[in-house]
């Protein structure tokens, strides 16, 4: 994709040309606590390994519908929250991060000290969770964060001067009427002046928020910028002119972004890479005219689909959506996750008893008569109900002609004996990012190498 | 002078379900009186799907909740034009359209919900959180059709039931439908409901409605919330369906199914529908005619095909050329500088004249009217009068056809 990733090894690349951001199998889950001593019952995977690099100067897209992990991804990647599990490097070498995908091969009792000590040096100069002192302070000065609603995320009791000049001040950078000159001079980049120095958030409109929130986030002059969805509060109108503030600050000052929406048509035209994500996890990554060409998965297909006017020539394409509801991230579906409302959906792509149990809840009244499950494993269970007519009555259903194929298709046996169905579905491995061609990964099995042995 | 915007008059007793005319609401506030709509004028005919397009704080969704009265007053005030409209029975028997704004409280109760429905933005603050889904969808019957429900029953029902079919009833009826006779009777009256209920959520593609019934709000999914305020809003099958941006909380994914759902439901049932929206490329896919708001006055209205394809009206040329698309080059998108007017007290002027790259000196003295050119297609600008019309010189017109300064 550039010039970077192409390039042959140098022992110490510069600072220059080592990605901005990389992402390493981070994971964040959230606990789900119970009862009066709040035990943990459970975890809520927002993210669920996602991995990928920013390169300097370049715009990554990061798309996904509501509580598939996007914004949660860029508060930990701000630092705002720490992830649970894997790595955020900052300015992370191209030899530091072979080295490192080189160690996760091996065992952690296997590697030599020279190793260990290694991994711990390139922790502490680049891991954001791991940085001390100055570097933790050079990073938060580098990286800044716009947030999706301007209205909270502006002090209602500040004045413009205040929260813009706020960054100076803490970092010490300027005082008295200096300070003032550089915020009048950020005011400006943004496309505002003087006049509005003295005022407070509540006196602009939704689009002066915004440019007053980008003016704080460039006050340090960071290298990165996290957007989380700057522009899904405002009017098409005012939307077009932050887009072409943002892209023009990011030709003047170099910036790299990463831009997270749910926009698609907003991505497009902002990114250089988009990453597609559901239920924490990526689906797939490529090009921003690459994923719009050629999407090689059925979800961006279907986000595609549910938004025409993106695709290039067919004007009057109808409009399509997808059936169902996001799945529970608490307990993602196995193999691909997407698998329980893709329209392309075969046997392979790891039905599992839930599955079963959803389509009985949506379809009929036997799960009225349920007493209970035990669980072998995700796809062999013995579900158990209060009478024998009822388990025979969720068997046939489960055989009969509105199950869908590919689930009916993934069965290996389905057996009542008694109140008892036992339920049995053909065990699939997790899905993995697979790349396709050009730097086009896609974990969508109908895609990867796993399709010749279907 | 919205003649030309209306439909001819031959077919407009006949063919109309409703017809804004000249709808003025203001607002007092502490700075002055808010213009939020200032003359808007449109027509709805029968079974057609009308849009209504602009940004935030256009006066849209102030127009849709005028047709039910929905403005509270004060601070508002419905200040002058009129909203008629024109039920099933009205259009069969020819009687005279009502106003929707003058008629007694007593009728309008009975239009809402009834006659014309309502879709809101945001499902999770439409729906009443403390009571199930079935209370909710099942006061619409007990409110509307509480003689159909009582219609089977043997002879004449006990007074009691018919209060409580009704939903008019207190603790005397509750504690007295405890009691044997009246308890079978009450449980009949019951289960019919639940069936209707039943029907009405099954009619919007719900699963297993049964178990949907028994939920509560904040127990489904965005989607669903949506699906049940459908099957709320068309459950009386009513002549005029208003939809209030009903897909802006929802994910694209969602907002596809729930889109065409309103459209098969509007087929099947023969409804009228006033469609709100900020997003023009979702208006496009529903909609046969648009009308294009911009600070509380309409600025163009037109089949959907003339807007998108030959708008006429600078604000939707720019509004359509905003929409980011495969089209556009990054950086490059059209924006309208500047911001929307303040609409206290707003001068005599086109509204849009301060972001308008045509706006001659006219613009800032004269008040452009909606005025038509061709039938059911009329534009708010300056740019399509002639010279002598407005009684000025030809210079002064803004020409839309020369590429903008």
């Amino acid at each position: 994709m550039t010039a970077v990733r192409d390039e042959p090894l140098a022992p110490e690349p510069g600072v220059d040309s080592a990605p901005v951001i990389t992402v390493r199998g981070v994971r964040k889950y959230f606990p789900i606590r119970e009862g009066v001593l709040q035990k943990v019952v459970g975890h809520v995977r927002a993210v669920d390994g996602v991995s990928f690099e920013i390169p300097r100067g370049e715009t990554l897209g990061l798309v996904g519908e509501s509580g598939c992990g996007k914004t949660t991804l860029g508060r930990c990647i701000a630092g705002l929250t720490d992830a649970t599990d894997g790595g955020i490097y900052f300015r992370l070498a191209e030899s530091d991060r072979l080295f490192l995908d080189e160690m996760d091969a091996v065992p952690e009792a296997e590697r030599t000290l020279q190793h260990q000590a290694r991994i711990e040096a390139i922790d502490l100069a680049h891991r954001i969770d791991r940085m001390k002192g100055d570097s933790w302070r050079s990073y938060r000065r580098n990286c800044q964060f716009v947030f999706q609603d301007a209205f909270s995320s502006l002090n209602p009791r500040q004045l413009v001067k205040d929260i813009v000049g706020r960054p100076l001040k803490v970092y010490k950078e300027a005082s008295g009427p200096e300070l003032t000159d550089r915020v009048v001079d950020l005011l400006q980049s943004v496309g505002m002046g003087r006049q509005h120095l003295y005022r407070y958030p509540h006196e602009f409109s939704g689009g002066q928020r915004q440019r007053i929130s980008i003016a704080r986030a460039l006050a340090l002059e960071p290298e990165f910028i996290v957007l989380d969805e700057p522009t899904s509060a405002l009017d098409v109108s005012v939307q077009s002119q932050i887009l072409n503030l943002l892209h023009e600050l990011q030709q003047e000052r170099g910036l790299t972004y990463l831009f997270i929406t749910h926009d698609l048509g907003v991505v497009r035209l902002m990114s250089d890479d988009i990453v597609v994500m559901y239920l924490g996890e990526v689906m797939e990554r490529a090009t921003a005219s690459e994923l719009f060409a050629a999407p090689r998965h059925p979800y961006t297909e279907a986000l595609l689909a549910a938004n025409p006017d993106l695709l290039e020539g067919d004007e009057e394409a109808e409009m399509r959506g997808l059936e169902g509801t996001v799945p529970d991230p608490a307990r993602p579906p196995q193999g691909c996750r997407f698998h329980t409302r893709c329209p392309a959906a075969i046997p392979q792509c790891g039905w599992e008893v839930d599955d079963a149990v959803a389509w009985l809840a949506d379809n009929s009244t036997t799960l009225d008569e349920l007493s209970g499950v035990e669980r072998a494993s995700e796809f062999d269970a013995a579900v158990r109900f209060r009478d024998s007519d009822a388990a025979a009555e969720a068997k046939a259903l489960l055989e009969g002609p509105e199950v869908s194929a590919p689930m009916q298709g993934a069965l290996l046996a389905l057996s009542a004996s008694g109140a008892e169905l036992r339920i049995q579905f053909t065990e699939v491995d997790p899905v993995e990012l697979e790349d396709v061609g050009e730097g086009h990964l896609t974990s969508c099995i109908l895609h990867t190498s796993r399709s010749t042995h279907l | 002078m919205t003649a030309a915007a209306q439909l001819p008059a031959a077919d407009r007793t006949t063919a109309l379900v409703a017809s804004v005319e000249d709808l003025k609401v203001h607002f007092e506030t502490k700075a002055g009186v808010l213009h939020a709509v200032d003359g808007v004028s449109f027509d709805i005919a029968d079974g057609e799907t009308v849009g209504l397009v602009g940004e935030t704080g256009c006066g849209k969704s102030v127009t849709a909740r005028s047709f039910l009265r929905l403005i509270p007053t004060p601070p508002g005030k419905y200040a002058g034009g009129s909203i008629k409209f024109w039920s099933k029975e009205a259009r069969a028997n020819g009687s005279d359209p009502v106003d929707l704004l003058s008629v007694p409280t007593s009728d309008i109760l009975d239009i809402r919900g009834n006659r014309i429905a309502m879709i809101f933005q945001d499902p999770g603050k439409a729906l009443n959180p403390a009571l199930a889904i079935r209370e909710q969808v099942a006061e619409v019957f007990y409110q509307h059709r509480s003689d159909d429900l009582l219609a089977e029953w043997n002879g004449n029902p006990p007074s009691v039931i018919r209060r409580a079919a009704g939903q008019r009833s207190g603790k005397l009826e509750w504690v007295a439908m405890k009691f044997p006779p009246l308890r079978s009777q009450a449980r009949r009256l019951r289960k019919r409901v639940d069936d209707l209920v039943g029907e009405a959520l099954a009619e919007t593609q719900i699963p297993n409605p049964r178990k949907i019934m028994a939920s509560y709000p904040h127990e489904l999914s965005g989607g669903m919330k949506q699906r049940v305020m459908i099957a709320q809003a068309l459950a009386c099958n009513p002549d005029l369906l208003i939809a209030d941006e009903p897909t802006t909380a929802l994910d694209v994914t969602i907002q596809a199914r729930i889109l065409e759902l309103i459209r098969e439901l509007q087929h099947a049932h023969q409804t009228s529908v006033l469609y709100i929206s900020h997003d023009l490329s979702l208006v496009r896919r529903i909609c046969d005619r648009i009308a294009v708001m911009y600070a509380g006055r309409i600025a163009e209205i037109g089949t959907t095909n003339e807007i998108f394809h030959e708008p006429r009206h600078p604000y939707t040329r720019g509004l359509l050329a905003a929409v980011p698309s495969f089209a556009h080059e990054r950086g490059k998108l059209a924006a309208i500088e500047g911001n929307v007017p303040e609409l206290i007290s707003p001068p005599a002027s086109c509204r849009f004249h301060t972001r308008c790259e045509y706006a001659t000196e006219i613009c800032r003295r004269i008040d452009p009217v909606l005025d038509g050119h061709g039938i059911g297609r009329s534009v708010a600008c300056h740019g399509y009068v002639s010279p002598e019309e407005l009684g000025v010189a030809a210079a002064d017109i803004p020409r839309l056809d020369r590429s903008p300064a």
